[in-house]
């Protein structure tokens, strides 16, 4: 799995399967929706890969994400929903006490809520920040946007989610 | 009427939406992020060591971002994941060649993917079996000669250099300690040195001297 090769679909797929699905669960709330990306995202690597030249993959993958993304949201033509809990829940282990499970599922289902009401074009920059790990530099590739954009609106919806998130820290 | 000559208080508001005064907002995400531009960090720095509200902001926006980065990464439905299996990875993953995200990687499917967990365990069994066999020495008219022949010439060497050695050591030795042989004088021999030199050199006292022949 060297950095400077191609990688083929099911690299992609189990390297970044879950970040892809975290992505668009965190900025649509909908497992749904999120599914259908990554299936609507594998597709098109897999055909995109025959034509990818060595370079920065992540800048290209999370390109096409995103564009994968915002054309889903078209075809729908629905806003995001609100976020299901389930799916919080898949990934907690049995060993935690029940107080901390429910105590990690509020904490992560109230940041959820909170996301969802910053704007679209805020929220996509904080989450391809904050869960995703791109640096401005990918991101400004990502969302096809001058650097300068990725950090005013980084910093303008960690702003607005933060005086939505209710409880103390 | 306010004085305009004076500096006006700023007018603070802290980070529930709106815009702080001080105007260094983006930066201090950027400080929080490690993506400052030259220049900035000192700006930065300088301004969060003495005013109280981009203090609180700064607090605020780096709450937001620990609350973003503790969201849990999700598992993908299986319906959704093609059924990609590890193949080489997972020797790799045996003899420790891989990165640590690799690994952790490996592990989280090794969770939830049977099929690749036996795939594991059978290379594991292979590998055991194989490191455990015995060394093998090779039978000897296999053995290559030239590194035989090279470690002859070797030795040869070091015993030619060994015996120099001890040789020069004892000539230096006998020459040390031995006294200088007394030769007899030849009289003889050393009368007609006497008699050549003074020839030559024509100052030789106590011996007749041969006049040069006069000129007719």
């Amino acid at each position: 799995m060297a950095e400077d090769r191609v990688p083929t679909w099911e690299d992609v797929a189990r390297r970044y399967g879950r970040k892809i699905y975290s992505f668009a669960y965190r900025l649509t709330g909908n497992p749904d929706d999120a599914s259908d990306l990554v299936q609507e995202l594998l597709l098109r690597v897999r055909k995109g890969l025959a034509n990818y030249t060595p370079g920065s993959f992540e800048g290209w993958l999370w390109r096409i994400t995103r564009n994968a993304f915002l054309d889903d949201v078209r075809k729908k033509k629905r806003r995001p929903t609100s976020p299901l809990p389930d799916d919080d829940r898949a990934v907690l282990g049995a060993s935690p006490s029940p107080d901390e499970v429910l105590a990690s599922v509020r904490l992560s289902d109230d940041v959820q809520a909170a996301l969802l009401k910053v704007p679209m074009e805020f929220r996509e920059c904080v989450v391809l920040c904050d869960v995703v790990g791109l640096s401005y530099e990918e991101i400004s590739s990502a969302i096809d946007a001058p650097v300068g954009t990725v950090r005013s609106r980084i910093h303008r919806g960690r702003k607005q989610l933060r005086g939505l998130l209710t409880w103390p820290m | 009427m306010a004085d305009v000559t004076q500096p006006q208080p700023i007018d603070h508001v802290t980070a529930t939406g709106v815009d702080n005064a001080c105007d260094i907002g983006e930066l201090m995400s950027a400080y929080l992020d490690g993506e400052l531009r030259e220049g900035e960090l000192d700006q930065v720095v300088a301004h969060l060591s003495d005013c109280l509200s981009c203090i609180a902001e700064f607090h605020d926006l780096k709450e937001a971002r620990t609350a973003v980065r503790m969201l849990p990464i999700l598992q993908v439905p299986d319906r959704v994941m093609p059924a990609a299996h590890y193949g080489p990875e997972l020797s790799a993953f045996l003899d420790g060649e891989l990165t640590v995200d690799e690994q952790t990687m490996i592990v989280q499917h090794l969770e939830s993917c049977t099929e690749c967990l036996l795939e594991l365990q059978d290379l594991d069994a292979a590998r055991t079996a194989v490191r455990a066999l015995p060394g093998v020495e090779p039978p000897a008219p296999l053995l290559p000669r030239l590194p035989v022949r090279s470690q002859r010439t070797s030795m040869r060497r070091i015993a030619v250099a060994a015996a120099g050695f001890i040789g020069a050591a004892f000539i230096a030795f006998n020459m040390m300690t031995s006294a200088p042989e007394e030769t007899p004088v030849d009289l003889d021999q050393f009368a007609d040195r006497h008699t050549v030199r003074q020839s030559v050199e024509g100052n030789f006292t106590g011996v007749p001297v041969i006049a040069p022949r006069s000129s007719p």
